[in-house]
C-alpha cells in the first residue's frame, strides 16, 4: 500500500540516491530532476493539507523494530501547514538555484537539498518522538555535509565542524529529554502524551527544559545562533535562504509550539524564561545585525532575531500569541529567503558581499530590488504587508499576559530591523553607483522568479490576511487543541499608531546617521556603533567573546594539554616510574652479584647469624 | 621409608654401576642404558599413578604418600627428559661413561631424598645428591664450570653445619629424627624451645641448599657456570629436591597454620617474598640468558616457600603444584636455553634476535613456558599461581597475596623482554642459525605438552592433590 503522507519523504530520499549515480557530465538533468521532484512533493504536500482540512488527517502506522515501537506518521492540520511551507521552499530554492553557480558542486548540493527535505518532512509527519528523533538527528548530518561540501575552502569545512558541534549537543539534549518524556509517561506517540499532559515538575521540568533547548537552538536562538552568521560568510546563498532562513526556522518553531502547548502544560516561570529568551534573542542579534557591513551576514543576524519574536510569541502561551508566531515562522521563512535570494543575485551579478563597494544597483536590477524593498518592508513589519499582521499578533499576545517589558522590547527591535534594512537597501540599491559596478545586469529569470513569487505572497498573505489566517491558522491552533481567536482584519488602534511611529523614528535615525556619516549609507550605523559603552561591547562581540563556542573552543587547547600533562603523569606512574625504579634496584643487585666469592659467603653467613638469632629469641632458646 | 618405592632407587644406582663395565669400549650404550632406565621408571609410575580405575575413583586406593608419588614421578620426568636431551647435545666427551653414571646416582638420591621417613637419611640422601652436583658442574671442565661447582660446593657448605646442629639438637630434645617423632612432637602442644631451634637450623639448612634470598648467590653462578644440560637438571629439579622438599615437609610435620612455630613461620614466608622480590628485579636487567633464567627461578621458588610457610592445607598443595609446575616450565626453558647456546654460540641475549623464524619451535615452546611461568590461563602455572594467591587470602596474609601478584607481573615482564630479545626483534648479525635436531626438540615439546595438559585437566591434578596429600597426610 502506497500512502501518500511517504511521498514527501520517501521520493526526495530515492531521487537524492539516484542523483548520486548520474553520470558527472550530464548538464541540467540534476537540476531538472530536483525541481520536478519537489514539485511532486508541493503538490503531495499540498494534497495531504486538503485532506487535514477537509476530511481524516493522513495517518501510517507500522510495527518498528520488533515489538514496542511504533513507527507513526500523521499529518494533521500544523504538520501538514509545517510540510507544504517546507515543500514550497524546496521547491524555490531547486528554481533558484538551476543556474546559481556559488552554489558549490551541484550534485552534492542538490543532493543534500533532496536528503533535507525528506528529513525535515519525516520530522514534522512524525507522531512518534522516536521517530521525530531519528529525522531530526539525520537532519544534523546533512547540516554538516550541506557547509562542508558549499565551498571548498577551510573556513566552510570548520563552520560545517561548528554548526555540527553546537546542534550535535543541543541534539543530544533533546534525545535525553524524550527519553525522559519515554519514561515518565509511558509512550512516545504524541497524541497519547497529549492526552494527559506532562506539568512542569521533577523530571517532566527538565525533560521540557532539555526538548526546548533542542527546538529553540535548531530555530536558531540565542545563544546557540552563533554558527549561522558563520556559515553566511562562508557557504552560498541558497543553502543561507532554504536551511537556516525557512527549513531550520519551520522546524524548530513546529517543535517547539508542539511541546510548549500540545505536549506539556507549562507554568509561570517556564513561561518567563521562554518570553526572556525571545526578548534577548530580538535585541542581541538586532544589535548585532545592525552594524554588520556584508549583505548575507546581515541578514542572517535577522534570521536570528526572527527567530525571537517567535519563541516570544510562543512564550505568551495564548492562542493569539502562538497564532502570531506561527503565522510569523512561516512569514519570517518567505521574506528572509526572498531577501537572501536578493543577496544571492547581487553576489552573482557584482562578485561580492561587502557593504562598502555595493551602491546604487536598483537601476540595474530593478526586479531584484523591488523584490528586496518589498520583502524588507515586510520584515519590518509595515503595514499592509505580512510581516506587519504576524507582529502586530506577536504584540497582542505579549501585551495580553501583562508583562509590557517583553511588548517594549520586541518594538525596539523593530525599531532597529528598519533601521538596519534602512542602512542596507540605502548602501546596496540607492545612491552613488561604484564605477566597476557599470556593466551589472538583471539576475537570470531562474532567480527571478522565485523571488517574485515570495514577495508576492508578502504582499498577498499582507492585503489578504484572512486567507492564511482561516485556512492555515486556525486549523492548526486546532490541532494543538487551543481555542481559535479572532485571527483576521485590519484595526487602527493604539497598536498601529505605535508602529507609525516606530517607522518615523527608524528614517528619522537612519537620516541623522546619514548625515553624521558624511553620506556613506554603509556607515550610517555608526553613531549607534560607536555610542560609549555599546562601543566596548561590539568590540568584544567582534572578537567573539560572547560566542559560547569560540569559549568553550578557546580553552580547548588548554584543557587538551592539562589533560596531557594529566595523561603523562599516570604514564609516568605506570610505565616510566616501575620501569625506571625497577631498572635501578636490578642495575645495583646485577653490580651486587659480581661474582666475588668473599662476598657471598658474608652475605651466607650473616643472613644465617641472623636467622638463627630471630629464631633463637623468638621460637627457641631464651 | 616406603618400600614399595625402594626399587626407583636401587635400580637407577644398579645402571649406574652397571654402565662403566657394560660401555667401557662403545660410549654410547651409557646414553642407551640411561635412557632406558629412566624411561621404564616413568613408564611405571605414569601407570601407577594415571592407570583408568586411579582416576574413575579418583586417587582414593593409591597406596602411600602422595607427595612422595609425585616427586618421584617428577624426578623421572626432568631426568630423562635431560638425559635424553644430553644424548643428543653433546659432541665427543670425554667422560660420557662418568657423566650418564652421575646423572643416575643423583636420581637414584633424589629419590632417596623423597621417599626416606627420618631427617637423617634424608640428611645422607641430600649429600649424596650434592657430591653428584659437583661432580656434575664439572663435565665440561672450563674454568667457569670449576668455579661454578668450588662456589656451590663452599657456599652451601654452611647449610650441611647447620644441618648437623640442627639434628643434633633435635636428637637432644626429641629422641629421634623420624617424622613420626617430629609429628608427635608437635601434637604434643607447647613445645619444647630447643627442639623448635633444632628443626628452625635445619630449616636454615634447607633454605641456604634451595637459593632462598637471601642466601642465593651461589645460584646464578653455578647454572651460569656449569654445562647447559646440567644447569637444566639442577635448575629444574635438584634444588627443588635438595631443599624446597624438605621445607615443605617440615612446614608439615610443625603444622604452621596452627600458630605453634610462629615465629619460624613469619620468617619463612618473610624470605619467601623477599625472594620473589629479589629474583624477579635482579632478573629484570640480566643480558645473560641463563643468569635471568636463575633469578627466574629464585623468584619462583619463593612463592613456593611462602606458601609453605603460610601452611593451611590449601596453601601446602599449592605449593606442591607449583613445585611440579616449576619443574615442567623451568626444564622447558632451561633445554631451550641449551639449544640456543649450541645453535647461536652464546647466552647473551643482546648478542641474539629475530630467532622466530629460525628455531620455531624452541620459539614457541619458550612462549608457552613462560606464559605458563607469569600465570596466564589456561596453562598449569596459572592454576598453582592462584591457589597460592588465593590461599594466602584466605588464610589472612593479604598484603603478601597482593605483592605475589603484583610480581607475577614483574614476572611477566622479564620474561617478556626475554622473548623479544631472543626471538623476536630485529635478526641479529649471525646468520645461518638454523632449528635444532629434533631429538633435542622431542624434550621440550614434551614438557610444553605437559604443561598444556595439566592446565587444560587441572579437575583431576587438584583431585589427586586434594584426596592423596591434602585429606591424608595433613588434616
Amino acid at each position: 500500500m502506497m500512502n501518500l503522507i511517504l511521498i514527501p519523504i520517501v521520493l526526495p530520499l530515492a531521487s537524492a540516491l539516484i542523483l548520486l549515480t548520474l553520470p558527472e557530465r550530464t548538464k541540467y538533468i540534476r537540476e531538472l530532476l530536483t525541481a520536478g521532484v519537489t514539485a511532486v512533493c508541493l503538490m503531495a504536500g499540498a494534497s495531504t493539507l486538503m485532506s487535514a482540512l477537509f476530511g481524516q488527517p493522513l495517518t501510517l502506522n507500522m510495527p518498528w523494530a520488533g515489538a514496542g515501537f511504533n513507527f507513526t506518521l500523521r499529518a494533521d492540520q500544523l504538520s501538514s501547514f509545517v510540510l507544504i511551507s517546507i515543500s514550497l521552499f524546496s521547491f524555490l530554492i531547486s528554481v533558484y538555484s538551476f543556474s546559481f553557480e556559488q552554489k558549490g558542486g551541484s550534485k552534492w548540493f542538490f543532493f543534500n537539498l533532496l536528503m533535507t527535505q525528506a528529513f525535515a518532512a519525516g520530522a514534522v509527519l512524525s507522531e512518534n518522538l522516536l521517530a521525530l528523533l531519528f529525522f531530526w538527528e539525520g537532519l544534523l548530518v546533512f547540516l554538516y555535509t550541506f557547509i562542508a561540501l558549499s565551498q571548498k575552502t577551510d573556513a566552510a569545512k570548520n563552520t560545517a565542524k561548528k554548526s555540527f558541534l553546537i546542534n550535535a549537543v543541543t541534539d543530544l539534549c533533546l534525545l535525553v529529554g524524550v527519553t525522559i518524556v519515554a519514561c515518565i509517561s509511558g509512550s512516545m506517540n504524541m497524541s497519547v502524551i497529549a492526552g494527559a499532559k506532562l506539568t512542569m515538575n521533577g523530571w517532566a521540568g527538565l525533560a521540557y527544559v532539555l526538548m526546548m533547548i533542542g527546538a529553540v537552538s535548531k530555530a536558531g536562538a540565542f545563544p546557540f545562533h552563533t554558527w549561522i552568521p558563520d556559515a553566511a560568510s562562508d557557504s552560498s546563498a541558497p543553502f543561507m535562504a532554504y536551511v537556516p532562513a525557512a527549513v531550520d526556522k519551520l522546524l524548530g518553531i513546529y517543535f517547539l509550539a508542539r511541546i510548549s502547548v500540545y505536549l506539556f502544560a507549562l507554568n509561570g516561570t517556564m513561561q518567563l524564561v521562554l518570553m526572556t529568551l525571545g526578548a534577548v534573542t530580538i535585541l542581541v542579534a538586532v544589535m548585532m545585525a545592525f552594524v554588520q557591513s556584508d549583505y548575507k551576514r546581515l541578514l542572517s543576524y535577522h534570521a536570528v532575531s526572527q527567530a525571537g519574536y517567535m519563541i516570544l510569541g510562543i512564550g505568551t502561551l495564548n492562542p493569539i500569541g502562538i497564532a502570531g508566531a506561527l503565522f510569523h515562522m512561516l512569514n519570517n521563512a518567505v521574506y528572509k529567503s526572498c531577501l537572501f535570494m536578493t543577496a544571492g543575485a547581487v553576489e552573482k551579478r557584482t562578485g561580492t558581499n561587502d557593504l562598502s563597494k555595493l551602491g546604487g544597483l536598483f537601476k540595474a536590477m530593478p526586479i531584484t530590488g523591488l523584490c528586496f524593498i518589498i520583502a524588507a518592508a515586510a520584515i519590518s513589519g509595515i503595514a499592509p504587508l505580512n510581516g506587519f499582521f504576524s507582529k502586530e499578533m506577536i504584540y497582542k499576545g505579549s501585551l495580553s499576559t501583562g508583562y509590557t517589558v517583553f511588548f517594549l522590547a520586541a518594538e525596539l527591535g523593530s525599531f532597529l530591523t528598519l533601521a538596519s534594512f534602512l542602512k542596507l537597501g540605502h548602501s546596496v540599491f540607492f545612491g552613488k553607483r561604484p564605477d566597476d559596478l557599470k556593466e551589472v545586469r538583471e539576475a537570470p529569470f531562474s532567480n527571478l522568479l522565485p523571488m517574485a513569487i515570495l514577495a508576492a505572497i508578502c504582499i498577498a498573505f499582507g492585503f489578504g490576511a484572512e486567507l492564511p489566517a482561516n485556512w492555515l491558522l486556525a486549523p492548526s491552533l486546532h490541532a494543538l487543541n487551543l481555542e481559535v481567536p479572532v485571527l483576521a482584519g485590519f484595526h487602527p488602534d493604539k497598536l498601529y499608531w505605535l508602529s507609525i511611529i516606530v517607522i518615523l523614528a527608524a528614517v528619522i535615525n537612519h537620516a541623522a546617521g546619514y548625515a553624521l556619516s558624511g553620506g556613506r549609507a554603509f556607515k550610517a550605523s555608526d553613531h549607534i556603533h560607536n555610542a560609549p559603552l555599546l562601543k566596548e561591547t561590539y568590540a568584544l562581540a567582534e572578537k567573539r567573546f560572547f560566542d559560547p563556542y569560540e569559549v568553550i573552543m578557546r580553552s580547548v587547547p588548554f584543557a587538551a594539554a592539562a589533560l596531557y600533562k594529566i595523561d603523562r603523569f599516570f604514564d609516568y606512574l605506570t610505565d616510566a616510574l616501575p620501569s625506571r625504579l625497577g631498572g635501578a634496584f636490578s642495575q645495583a643487585s646485577g653490580r651486587f652479584h659480581n661474582g666475588s666469592y668473599p662476598l657471598y659467603m658474608t652475605l651466607t653467613i650473616a643472613g644465617a647469624i641472623a636467622y638463627i638469632f630471630i629464631t633463637a629469641n623468638y621460637g627457641g632458646i631464651r | 621409608m616406603e618400600r614399595g618405592l625402594l626399587a626407583y632407587i636401587l635400580i637407577p644406582l644398579l645402571s649406574a654401576i652397571v654402565i662403566p663395565f657394560a660401555a667401557r669400549n662403545k660410549p654410547r650404550i651409557a646414553d642407551i642404558i640411561a635412557n632406558v632406565t629412566l624411561l621404564a621408571g616413568l613408564a611405571n609410575m605414569a601407570y601407577l599413578l594415571l592407570n583408568p580405575s586411579n582416576i574413575a575413583e579418583s586417587f582414593s586406593n593409591i597406596p602411600g604418600d602422595g607427595f612422595s608419588l609425585l616427586m618421584v614421578f617428577t624426578i623421572y620426568l626432568v631426568a630423562l627428559c635431560v638425559v635424553f636431551f644430553s644424548a643428543f647435545f653433546a659432541g665427543p666427551m670425554a667422560n660420557r661413561q662418568a657423566y650418564f653414571c652421575l646423572m643416575l646416582i643423583s636420581v637414584a638420591a633424589m629419590c632417596g631424598v623423597v621417599t626416606t621417613s627420618d631427617f637423617f637419611t634424608l640428611y645422607i640422601y641430600i649429600e649424596v645428591l650434592a657430591v653428584t652436583s659437583f661432580a656434575l658442574i664439572t663435565t665440561d671442565d672450563t674454568s667457569a664450570g670449576l668455579e661454578g661447582a668450588i662456589k656451590y660446593f663452599l657456599l652451601t657448605f654452611p647449610a650441611s653445619v647447620s644441618i648437623i646442629v640442627g639434628l643434633s639438637l633435635l636428637l637432644l630434645s626429641v629422641g629421634g629424627f623420624s617424622f613420626e617423632n617430629v609429628k608427635m612432637f608437635m601434637s604434643a602442644g607447647s613445645p619444647d624451645g630447643a627442639a623448635l631451634f633444632g628443626i628452625g637450623l635445619i630449616l636454615l639448612g634447607f633454605l641456604i641448599k634451595a637459593g632462598v634470598a637471601p642466601f642465593h648467590a651461589w645460584v646464578p653462578d653455578a647454572y651460569q657456570g656449569s654445562f647447559a644440560p646440567v644447569s637444566t637438571h639442577l635448575a629444574g629439579i635438584v634444588t627443588k629436591i635438595s631443599g624446597i622438599y624438605a621445607i615443605i615437609r617440615i612446614s608439615m610435620l610443625m603444622r604452621f597454620s596452627e600458630g605453634e612455630a610462629q615465629a619460624l613461620a613469619g620468617t619463612l614466608m618473610f624470605l619467601g617474598m623477599l625472594s620473589i622480590a629479589v629474583g624477579a628485579i635482579a632478573a629484570l636487567r640480566q643480558k645473560d640468558l641463563k643468569r635471568m633464567l636463575a633469578f627466574s627461578s629464585i623468584s619462583q621458588l619463593g612463592y613456593i616457600v611462602l606458601a609453605a610457610g603460610l601452611g593451611t592445607p590449601l596453601a601446602l598443595i599449592a605449593a606442591i603444584f607449583h613445585l611440579f609446575n616449576h619443574a615442567t616450565f623451568k626444564t622447558v626453558l632451561f633445554l631451550n636455553s641449551a639449544s640456543l647456546e649450541k645453535a647461536a654460540g652464546t647466552t647473551d641475549m643482546d648478542k641474539m634476535g629475530g630467532l622466530e623464524h629460525a628455531m620455531p619451535w624452541t620459539s614457541w615452546t619458550s612462549v608457552i613456558a613462560l606464559l605458563s611461568t607469569a600465570g596466564i590461563p589456561p596453562l598449569s602455572g596459572f592454576w598453582s599461581k592462584l591457589l597460592i594467591i588465593v590461599a594466602l587470602w584466605a588464610g589472612g596474609a593479604k598484603v603478601y597475596a597482593l605483592l605475589a601478584l603484583l610480581f607475577s607481573i614483574v614476572t611477566l615482564a622479564y620474561f617478556m623482554v626475554m622473548q623479544k630479545k631472543i626471538f623476536f626483534g630485529k635478526k641479529s648479525a649471525a646468520a645461518g642459525i638454523s632449528e635444532v635436531s629434533a631429538p633435542m626438540l622431542a624434550p621440550v615439546v614434551l614438557m610444553s605438552a605437559v604443561i598444556v595438559a595439566v592446565g587444560l585437566l587441572f579437575p583431576y591434578f587438584y583431585a589427586y592433590l586434594v584426596e592423596t596429600i591434602a585429606k591424608r597426610m595433613i588434616l
